[in-house]
């Protein structure tokens, strides 16, 4: 890394002398990822953020593939990530781990490999949730105080608010998550794995062959959204196509408009209720240029803010888990080892959160 | 009509709101409008469809003397509703600034409308505080029907009662037990329908959000199914 990105923390935290130096690890889902930070004065800098992904070579995501995957690199990126900070184990103050949601042989991994630290050089251990987290490092690298948050990822698709210190969700998908349903519709049209090619989607690089537009069910609840009739419309259309590029390229652009023009009427909708003067988009999807491309025109159109977390940490990392374990060890939220557990249903909304609004 | 954009009071997620005279009376135009990132098949079905839905719903629930504002144009193509004007500030915004026992009271007629409109087999669509006006006579009137629509499925009512549920909740989370439970029994009692099944799908549609609980689902269902 040649410069050193530092960030001013944009929530209030207990005041604290010194500097702290957080090791993060990730490893929910597909990647396995180690982040370093330190912490003095209110500011965070990024020493390091290394990831290794599990790309399935076919099908999606095979939990004990992945598990195996996280096995096999965990030493490599530990590694990596301590002599890109430049410190070594016995430097590091804090040690936090993502504990849910995700899937649970891979959240092992890194509860393992967590414990192990913090148990053998003594490092006080942290747990974080992982959708937290995502938004955790929205507010910071964005520098947002009280956004509208909207999560997309491949498991979650979610519109949130803080209020009395806690998330609150206002919409979310009752079926499907948003990235789930593009995942799932080019692979099963045969164009995927993998998945992402040179930063696009597939359903991108699909929908590029046809900028025609057919009408697909459309389902807005409210705040809510449902995606898994649209899958269902989408797929039998284009086994209809019969391997015609034209016609294919025509579902996919007809099936990411319709999925992301739901997403953006239920943003305004809580934009409406809430009366929020910034948006904040993260999660995986939040790379896919198409959608930040219609959330920097919604923005302007409504006056309002608008960041979108650039893919480096839009995506599964463990910068943003170290950085939570921050603000919760600030909060003296820690546990013993053996105390530790890993939950893989673990909701946005459950918990109170000292630092929010 | 020359004057209305002197007269804008509100952009709504798809409409812009106008308050305007006709005949000496003080009246809103819900003006539709096209979206610069919407999918042009979108903004059309948006601006037609919805425009004769919302229309439709409006007039048959205030004949049947719910508090809704009465139509008195329609104009699908152009996307345009003129109804009457209604004095009020959005529950979303004041509800908060109420006395305890005027809380009571609205999630109780919330809960009393939603079981009259949803006996008619219409549901609301986007049930929330924003949509309910808090008149100066201490009434309230429902607004915005945008995303309304018929239907036989009660799984479209227990969608109205979530949404409300779940907009008290993240707004004023102090009330939102007391809120819930009170609408709950007042739509019970008005209910032509069933109301008690209505409300054991509300339980069941949150649980159909991520990451719940594997035990708290098991529950839900299991009550549904075994009883």
């Amino acid at each position: 890394m040649s410069t050193k990105m530092c960030f001013e923390i944009p929530v209030l935290v207990p005041s604290t002398k010194g500097s702290l130096v957080v090791f993060g690890v990730e490893s929910t889902s597909h990647t396995f990822g180690v982040g370093i930070i330190e912490f003095q004065n209110n500011n965070v800098c990024v020493l390091a953020n290394v990831s290794s992904q599990y790309k399935p070579e076919r099908g999606g995501i095979h939990p004990s593939e992945a598990s195996q995957h996280h096995v096999n690199v965990s030493n490599e990126v530990v590694k990596r990530a301590l002599s890109e900070a430049g410190i070594s184990i016995s430097d590091i103050d804090v040690v936090a781990v993502a504990v849910g949601p995700g899937l649970g042989p891979c959240l092992r991994v890194g509860a393992t490999l967590a414990r192990f630290i913090s148990a053998y050089w003594g490092k006080p251990l942290v747990p974080v949730n992982h959708a937290v987290a995502h938004i955790e490092i929205g507010k910071l690298v964005g520098n947002m105080r009280d956004p509208l948050i909207v999560y997309v990822s491949g498991g979650n698709t979610l519109i949130a608010v803080q209020k009395d210190k806690r998330y609150r969700v206002l919409g979310e998908t009752l079926d499907i998550p948003l990235g789930n349903l593009l995942d799932t519709f080019t692979r099963e049209i045969g164009i995927a794995p993998p998945y992402i090619v040179g930063g696009k989607h597939a359903i991108d690089i699909c929908a590029e062959w046809s900028s025609e537009f057919t009408p697909l069910p459309y389902t807005v609840k409210g705040s809510d959204l449902s995606f898994s009739g649209l899958l269902t419309a989408a797929l039998r259309i284009a086994r209809e196509a019969g391997g015609d590029k034209t016609k294919l390229g025509r579902v996919c652009n007809s099936l990411r408009e319709t999925a992301f023009n739901m997403l953006i009427e239920v943003v305004e909708r809580s934009l409406m209720l809430t009366g929020k003067r910034e948006i904040l988009l993260v999660g995986g999807v939040a790379s896919n240029t198409v959608l930040r491309e219609k959330f920097e025109t919604i923005a302007r159109f409504y006056g309002v803010r608008y960041y979108g977390t650039p893919p480096e940490i839009a995506g599964d990392n463990g910068l943003m888990i170290a950085y939570t374990g921050l603000l919760q060890y600030l909060y003296g939220r820690i546990v013993k080892p053996e105390e530790l557990v890993v939950k893989q249903r673990l909701r946005l909304d459950e918990e109170v959160y000292p630092w929010l609004l | 009509m020359a004057s209305l954009s002197n007269s804008l009071i509100a952009r709504g997620a798809e409409a812009e709101i106008y308050v305007a005279d006709f005949l000496g009376i003080k009246v809103v135009v819900k003006k539709r409008v096209s979206k610069p990132y919407r999918n042009p098949i979108f903004n059309k079905m948006f601006i037609e469809s919805r425009t004769r839905t919302e229309a439709k719903v409006l007039s048959e629930l205030y004949l049947a003397g719910l508090p809704v504002p009465s139509v008195i144009l329609v104009d699908e193509e152009g996307g345009v509703i003129v109804m009457e004007y209604v004095e009020g500030s959005r529950l979303s915004d004041i509800l908060g600034t109420l006395p305890r026992e005027t809380i009571i009271d609205i999630s109780g007629s919330i809960g009393k409308y939603a079981a009259l409109m949803h006996n008619m087999e219409i549901y609301h669509g986007d049930f929330t505080l924003a949509n309910i006006l808090f008149t100066r006579s201490s009434s309230i009137v429902i607004i915005d029907f945008g995303l309304a629509g018929y239907s036989t499925d009660i799984e479209e009512y227990a969608i109205d009662l979530h949404l409300m549920s779940r907009s008290i909740e993240a707004l004023y989370p102090e009330f939102s037990e007391i809120f819930t439970k009170n609408m709950f029994e007042k739509y019970k009692e008005y209910s032509k329908i069933g109301g008690e099944n209505v409300i054991r799908k509300v339980s069941e549609i949150r649980a159909r959000g991520r990451y719940v609980d594997r035990e708290v689902r098991k529950a839900i269902l299991r009550e549904r199914y075994i009883g």
